[in-house]
């Protein structure tokens, strides 16, 4: 192992690859067999670092040593999967479930739920990791103006403090595991744990406490550019024929000199490089005149999708990142929220149990909403990353937002009573129709 | 050589290219930009002019993929033998409408001032043409339904799409490949719909990709109709009028594509 | 009788050819072609869909002064500087000048592939309104047009086919690999024909109609599951012939309590079972219920 870190760290230290550039794709082979071996490599190290009873963060002393000497955007590391340049969502589990994060450059649709309550909280956590990362944060909004939003951004649990406190929990947890370890028959002892809390194997982002909000000093150091439509809206508009509307154009714009004027293009110089985050809440709803929410055949029926498409180009030649969230649930026609899908690199939809039948569904009791991956990214490969189960739900907990594989509660009652047993049996039916793949026939097999 | 199991399936190698066959690739709940980066290397590596029109990535991507299946599109596009146009470039500033408006653009149509894709037809007329050291001429389209998310008509998109076959397929005797993505809902009368029926009537080979009727799985991506229609009025044989088809199972990997017929996937057996 | 509509027995007609996806039209078309050359009327054919090449690819050689081809393929717009045909030209004037192209005044066939072409460049009232005045002109004989019915509303085919005087819809059929020509043809009298056949089409054009699959082994559609009868393959009877009424009225059945039945029951026999109880004196008969379940 050591032998294998030793190579490791020469090249390392040899090519600064970390360094993102726009044209990031023609390293991305050589990033990619780099990281497999940087992966072993931090693996190893944290092994060591829990032996030796350091603090437990991932990084290790002789890592931190090679790091010094690449200049590297803080908040970014390269995928595993495919060498892109990736940035936290916020939320880890999120981050594991579209395939380790958010590439820069690329475009995260999250479709709203009906209160819009969970969907918001996921702006807020991108946003939030953007502050604490040190990004550009950049907020786009028609409803509530932008700086309320800031201003109400989850608190980060900083490392630092509760370093310990996490030390001794990990111990202890270690301990109950060594104590109260279940005798299992043989025939089933080897099988691989049900893992249901998703997350991968190093640490990435940061965790927030969604009961705090986070400190205004912390917000205030770094720059944050807002775009609050109500303030923008010329009197009047000038009617050159376009494919997309006013609003949307004012945005873009906004989006595209803000991104020239800080270098985001890749003319900043290489010390100063910095990922832009730009979140834009509730596309396509009413409030930024548009009629695909109340129209079955809108009038401007391709003025989001052009926007999108514009957005999109953005990104692409640029260091940032973008989450944006649309009301599907109101959109009427469902060939435009294809063409918005298919226009977006990765897709989430956030179905929450709040006010539907499956608020009282004992099957669900434990979670607060589903979560669907609709899209997983293509980048620089033929294969997109897919998730291994496509069942998902997700809860709000005290002080986390996780998402985990949906699975049947276990019965723990003495007395199982029978009308319960087939309570849970036949919302199980229901699930499996619901949300159990995405089949679109009653057929039942296909090989 | 890649996917080798789909040229051998279609017929298809670098040493024998079809004169005149217009390729329509469709997808529904599936991904079928692996047959583009499929197409794109096959006729490089044949030695074709191409032109590709990549309306939905950057072309580092396309040159990442094309790179995992051993072709080098920035070499091809120094010696000559790849156009590329990268829609996602140059369309932000015609989208805001920047800068003067001409036809000279091939994204000119974003402004909104016209009405038809006579300017991307211009664009493509002119890369395909004057191939010199390089033949038969190629067009690769990825993918048309953006264009109905970018406010082009069905109707315009069909009349491009024309006006490239007579270009490509007939006068040049090339290839011509275009992708269109439709949605879910099968009865959809407009949009993706009727564009895809309307160039089924057109093309020589139809392939269509879809998700597995009975939903995701990791281990078959999904299944693939193929459909032959014989070139021009001229070809008899049994049934004459109908197409013939053919559907199998694939899974995509890191360089390539597996097809194998229903039911045999190594998952299975 | 589709036969008989390609080869155009009857003048001033309007025939449509429609075709889908899944089945495509343009041979029948091309067999209407060859058909009208072999009878030496003269030809025009508006190609928007094809190339001069492929119309002109089987037919015979020596017809070929007689058929005239109107490029529509390379330029139907105009985009390039000198279009040859465009599909605005066929609701203007000009047609009528390239229609008459001919010195003699023959009245000629006019075949169009497709409508469905022209239909997405003009509206379709337009095209309705200047089919009928083609047909009146009196310079046609005959037209034929392919409509690919699939990509229009069913209200723009719909008055289409009202127009026609023939429509021949291609459909596949369920037999393998042929194809189904359903053709329906309305006579000057208004009297409507309706039939299916199973055709194909040979390399020289010709069309053979193999069957006619409404008389026998006609696809199997829901209309006709409906009609089938149920009581056609049952492995019971349903109705009883006289000789077995009367053996079912002679069977005495078992558990019917008959008046000699009764009686002879009633009869005490020798030989059969009785209980008799005398109570001994050590009986211990308690009236009271020892384990309380019988209610007394």
């Amino acid at each position: 192992m050591l032998a294998e870190s030793g190579i490791l760290l020469s090249v390392r230290s040899g090519s600064p690859f970390l360094i993102g550039s726009p044209e990031r794709s023609d390293v991305s082979l050589l990033v990619k067999v780099l990281m497999n071996m940087a992966m072993s490599v931090s693996n190893t190290g944290e092994r060591r670092s829990q032996q030796n009873t350091r603090p437990a963060c991932n990084t290790t002393s002789f890592q931190k040593k090679s790091r010094s000497k690449l200049v590297s955007i803080p908040g970014t590391r390269p995928s595993v999967q495919n060498g892109q340049l990736i940035v936290s969502t916020g939320v880890t589990s999120l981050d594991y479930v579209i395939g380790g994060g958010l590439a820069v450059g690329t475009l995260l649709l999250v479709e709203e739920d009906k209160y819009d309550s969970y969907s918001r909280m996921l702006l807020k956590y991108f946003l939030a990791e953007g502050v604490v990362c040190g990004h550009h944060v950049f907020l786009g909004s028609a409803r509530d103006p932008p700086d309320e939003i800031m201003q109400d951004l989850p608190a980060p649990i900083l490392d630092d403090i509760p370093s310990n406190a996490v030390n001794m929990g990990q111990v202890t947890a270690c301990d109950s595991e060594d104590q109260g370890s279940m005798k299992i028959a043989w025939r089933y002892q080897n099988l691989p744990k049900v893992q249901t809390a998703l997350a991968s194997s190093s640490r990435f982002g940061h965790y927030y406490d969604a009961s705090k909000t986070m400190a205004r000093e912390l917000r205030e150091a770094v720059k944050c550019s807002t775009f609050f439509l109500p303030h923008e809206l010329p009197a009047e508009s000038h009617a050159e024929p376009s494919p997309i509307s006013e609003a949307y154009r004012l945005l873009l714009r906004s989006i595209q000199e803000l991104i020239r004027q800080e270098g985001f293009d890749g003319t900043a110089p290489q010390k100063s490089r910095n990922i832009l985050r730009i979140g834009l809440h509730s596309l396509g709803s009413p409030l930024w005149a548009d009629d695909i929410c109340c129209e079955e055949k809108p009038t401007q029926a391709s003025s989001l999708t052009s926007f999108l498409y514009g957005l999109r180009a953005l990104l692409r030649s640029s260091l940032c990142t973008c989450m944006v969230t649309v009301p599907s649930h109101l959109i009427q026609n469902r060939a435009i929220m294809d063409r918005v899908t298919r226009l977006c690199d990765t897709a989430i939809a956030l179905e929450s149990f709040r006010g539907s039948e499956r608020e009282t569904n004992p099957l669900y009791k434990d979670y607060h909403g589903l979560l669907h991956v609709k899209q997983t990214p293509h980048l620089n490969c033929l294969v997109c990353e897919a998730p291994d189960t496509k069942d998902l739900a997700f809860k709000l907990k005290r002080k986390q937002f996780s998402i985990e594989r949906l699975h049947l509660p276990p019965d723990l009652s003495d007395t199982v009573s029978r009308s319960s047993k087939a309570d849970v049996a036949e919302s199980a039916r229901l699930l499996s129709s619901a949300c159990g793949g995405l089949a679109t026939s009653n057929k039942h097999l296909d090989f | 050589m890649m996917l080798p199991d789909l040229g051998s399936l279609l017929g298809f190698s670098t040493e024998k290219i079809e004169k005149g066959d217009f390729i329509l690739l469709s997808d529904r709940n599936a991904d079928a930009s692996f047959l583009i980066n499929h197409f794109l290397s096959l006729y490089l590596r044949a030695g074709c002019k191409v032109c590709f029109l990549g309306l939905v990535q950057s072309f580092s991507h396309y040159s990442a993929v094309a790179l995992r299946l051993g072709v080098n599109l920035v070499q091809a596009r120094e010696q000559g033998q790849l156009v590329f146009l990268e829609g996602l470039k140059d369309s932000v500033g015609q989208l805001l409408q920047q800068g003067p408006d001409s036809e000279a653009y091939p994204m000119g149509f974003l402004r909104g001032s016209q009405t038809d894709l006579r300017s991307l037809f211009r664009f493509v007329q002119r890369s395909v043409g004057g191939a010199g050291e390089w033949s038969p001429s190629i067009l690769l389209v990825d993918d048309l339904s953006v264009l109905l998310s970018l406010g082009v008509s069905v109707e315009a998109i069909l009349d491009f799409s024309h006006y490239c076959r007579t270009t490509v397929c007939h006068q040049l005797q090339g290839n011509m490949v275009m992708l269109v993505r439709v949605g879910e809902d099968e009865d959809d009368e407009e949009g993706p719909e009727l564009l895809l029926k309307a160039l089924t009537h057109q093309c020589s080979l139809a392939l269509s990709i879809q998700g597995l009727p009975t939903g995701y799985c990791r281990d078959i991506h999904g299944q693939v109709e193929v459909r032959w229609k014989e070139r021009g009025p001229g070809a008899a044989g049994p049934g004459g009028a109908l197409a013939q088809k053919k559907l199998l199972q694939y899974k995509v990997h890191d360089k390539g594509v597996s097809f194998f017929a229903r039911g045999t996937s190594s998952a299975v057996l | 009788m589709l036969l008989d509509v390609i080869q155009g027995t009857e003048n001033g007609g309007f025939v449509i050819i429609q075709d889908t996806v899944e089945c495509c039209g343009r041979q029948l078309l091309q067999s209407c072609i060859a058909a009208a050359l072999h009878r030496e009327e003269d030809v025009h054919v508006l190609a928007f869909e094809v190339c001069e090449e492929d119309v002109r690819l089987r037919l015979d050689r020596k017809c070929e002064q007689r058929l005239c081809v109107h490029n529509g393929y390379t330029d139907p717009l105009g985009w390039s500087e000198h279009p040859l045909f465009t599909v605005h030209q066929f609701i203007s004037e000009e047609l009528n000048v390239h229609l008459s192209g001919s010195e003699e005044s023959k009245p000629a066939t006019l075949v169009i592939d497709s409508l469905s072409w022209i239909l997405r460049h003009h509206p379709p009232a337009v095209v309705c309104q200047r089919l009928q005045e083609l047909r009146r002109g009196g310079a046609l004989r005959r037209v034929v047009a392919l409509l690919h019915c699939d990509l229009h509303q069913q209200g723009i085919v719909g008055s289409l086919c009202h127009l026609a005087t023939a429509v021949i819809s291609v459909v596949p059929g369920d037999r393998g690999q042929q194809a189904v020509a359903k053709t329906t043809r309305r006579t000057k009298s208004g009297k409507v024909t309706h039939e299916e056949e199973y055709f194909s089409v040979k390399e020289d054009l010709t069309v053979t109609v193999e069957s006619r699959p409404s008389h026998h082994g006609r696809p199997q559609t829901e209309e006709d599951e409906r009609e089938v009868d149920p009581a056609a393959n049952l492995t019971f009877n349903l109705r009883l012939s006289e000789g077995e009424k009367e053996a079912k009225e002679k069977l005495s059945l078992p558990f019917v309590f008959s008046a000699e039945k009764k009686s002879a029951l009633l009869q005490p026999r020798p030989g059969s079972g009785r209980i008799v109880y005398d109570p001994d004196a050590s009986d211990d008969f308690d009236p009271e219920d020892p384990d309380d379940d019988l209610a007394v």
